[in-house]
């Protein structure tokens, strides 16, 4: 068995028993399981395929907008609004990525960040589904077998659960033909399509799958926020903020968005009561130092490290 | 003998300037076609259009009887051809052994079964001890190796290969042609621009030689290189 599955079930044992240690720092704990788990999602299309996207928020805000609205307006459950969104979001990612995987490097990129505003505007202005600009409130939510959904116990396990699965779907993409193809898309697409891969539907099928599983947090945060505001969630910042997560902690490796979610969000707390207003220059700074020193990210350089140098030492003997 | 790969008025134009005029082949299966001609003469656009890589502005071609003019690279690629590129690209943050995988899994989707055909495909061109080795930081020879590995992969029933001995010192160039002679005989079809006339004349069953874009004539390797106008065609070059 890969040794990253065993990884993966000693830290879903951790987190389970988290909330018995350290019953005060839910909503902290809460926060870092959703980075985790956006910026895996993320990663999949802006690190195994090599396409950046400025424009996740959006899918966190699909999601949370389907859970919000399916509750508070049309009384569907949290799980079907899931699911719905799950859809929407594919499709809202094929869509996109028909428009604009023929543009390259940066102009994707920024095509991204157009698709989160366009949303934020939707929502802003059809008043009558999304509660317009004051946003949407979820007052009430279904038991299931009792469970309390806004209860920050449950929010945990949904979030712990969200982050293990995105990060359980990458390992086993690593593995497989599908990951494969997308890291020869990402290297050199006219040497991918020399092995016979179609770049664009590979693509495509990345920025499906990760805004999906984003999507899927999009619900969860929901209703751990049980309130959404468009200009929150359709903010580029968050958008920026997923990204960040995963360039720092290193793009294209299993980890490094993990390792990301808890530099930045741990560290964000301590910034954001420390130094207020000069909580964006520090993330500024902080992906310019990682870009300059670190341009793999903070998994992604010693990684690489460690494999040349092991490399190196066996060919020498 | 049936004919592996058809081509009828092969014409690219760059701009204004038609790279390939109304260049036709036809290649039989198990057969060697050697392309060559001085720099500039249209080799590689050639070879860019047979596989799909530029855009045609005329012309046909057909694969095994199967008209593949208007399909993308990659479909050419799941109908049989196979290429290499002149200057190597390999994936480099992967390994050897990835590198072939990538190609391998075109036609063996699990896992364990691509890894043996690449395995198998790395045994073939020498390079299996190395294939946990970053793609990174291969030398020349290997490079070529590898790249020819990756176009084996996919398990084509034409390869294409641009300049594959190009640059190799004389062991490796020899090792290079063995290669190749012992695919052809596995009834591979092989299509190659080469500039090294040892290779071209060892290998080739039939040679085209190009300049400015046309085909100034064609035949047999030893009639062809005797060709006072072949002469001319290279030594016009300097
Ligand atoms: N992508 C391109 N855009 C414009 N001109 C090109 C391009 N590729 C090749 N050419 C031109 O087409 C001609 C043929 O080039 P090429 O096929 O590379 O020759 P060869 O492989 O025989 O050396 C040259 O004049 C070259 O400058
Ligand atoms: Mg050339």
């Amino acid at each position: 068995m890969n040794r990253h599955y065993l990884i993966l079930s000693g830290l879903v044992v951790l987190g389970i028993l988290y909330p018995q240690a350290f019953p005060g720092y839910l909503s902290v704990a809460i926060t870092l399981l959703l980075f985790a788990g956006w910026a895996t999602a993320w990663d999949i299309l802006g690190g195994w395929a090599g396409q950046v996207s400025l424009g996740h928020a959006s899918f966190v805000g699909l999601g949370g907008y389907f859970v919000a609205v399916g509750a508070s307006q049309y009384g569907i459950a949290p799980w079907w609004a899931v699911a719905m969104a799950l859809v929407a979001a594919a499709v809202l990612a094929y869509l996109w990525g028909r428009l604009t995987f023929k543009l390259t490097g940066p102009y994707f990129t920024l095509s991204t960040i157009a698709i989160a505003e366009i949303l934020r505007l939707v929502a802003i202005n059809e008043g009558w589904l999304t509660g317009g600009a004051t946003g949407v409130f979820i007052m009430s939510l279904p038991e299931p077998f009792g469970l309390d959904l806004f209860a920050r116990q449950t929010n945990y396990y949904l979030a712990l659960a969200f982050a293990a699965l995105t990060v359980l779907t990458v390992i086993a993409m690593s593995r497989n033909k599908f990951g494969y193809q997308l890291r020869a898309v990402r290297e050199d697409e006219d040497s991918a399509m020399a092995s016979g891969i179609n770049p664009t539907t590979v693509k495509l099928k990345a920025f499906m799958l990760s805004g999906a599983l984003t999507a899927l947090g999009g619900g969860i945060y929901a209703i751990f926020l049980s309130f959404l505001e468009p200009h929150v969630i359709f903010y580029l910042l968050l958008s920026v903020q997923i990204a960040l997560t995963a360039i720092i902690g290193g793009r294209g490796t299993i980890w490094g968005p993990c390792v990301g979610a808890l530099l930045v969000v741990g560290s964000g707390e301590v910034f954001r009561t420390t130094f207020a207003e000069a909580n964006m220059l520090i993330y500024g700074l902080l992906i310019m130092l990682v870009v300059m020193f670190l341009p793999r990210g903070i998994v992604g350089e010693p990684a690489r490290y460690l494999i040349r140098r092991a490399y190196a030492k066996r060919a020498q003997s | 003998m049936p004919s592996a790969l058809k081509a009828d008025g092969i014409t690219v134009q760059f701009g204004g300037v038609v790279a390939v005029d109304n260049v036709s082949l036809d290649v039989q299966q198990g057969t060697i076609l050697g392309l060559i001609g001085p720099n500039g003469a249209g080799k590689t656009t050639l070879f860019n259009a047979l596989t799909g890589f530029v855009p045609l502005k005329a012309g046909r071609i057909a694969l095994h009887g199967q008209d593949v003019t208007h399909l993308a690279p990659h479909a050419r690629v799941r109908a049989g051809m196979g290429r290499t590129f002149q200057t190597e690209r390999p994936f480099e943050e992967l390994t050897l052994l990835e590198n072939v995988l990538v190609a391998a899994f075109l036609r063996e989707p699990k896992r364990r079964h691509a890894e043996q055909l690449a395995m198998q495909v790395l045994e073939q061109v020498g390079l299996a001890d190395r294939h946990d080795q970053p793609a990174l930081d291969l030398n020349l020879a290997r490079r070529r190796r590898l790249e020819l590995a990756k176009a084996l992969a996919v398990q084509p029933r034409v390869l294409f290969l641009d300049e594959m001995m190009a640059g190799l010192n004389p062991p490796a160039l020899k090792e290079m042609i063995g290669f190749v002679r012992e695919l052809a005989a596995q009834d591979l079809t092989i299509v190659m621009v080469e500039h090294i006339m040892e290779a071209i004349i060892e290998l080739s069953d039939h040679v085209i030689v190009m300049a400015n874009g046309h085909v100034i004539t064609e035949g047999l390797p030893r009639e062809v290189i005797e060709d006072p106008r072949v002469i001319t065609a290279y030594l016009g070059e300097d």
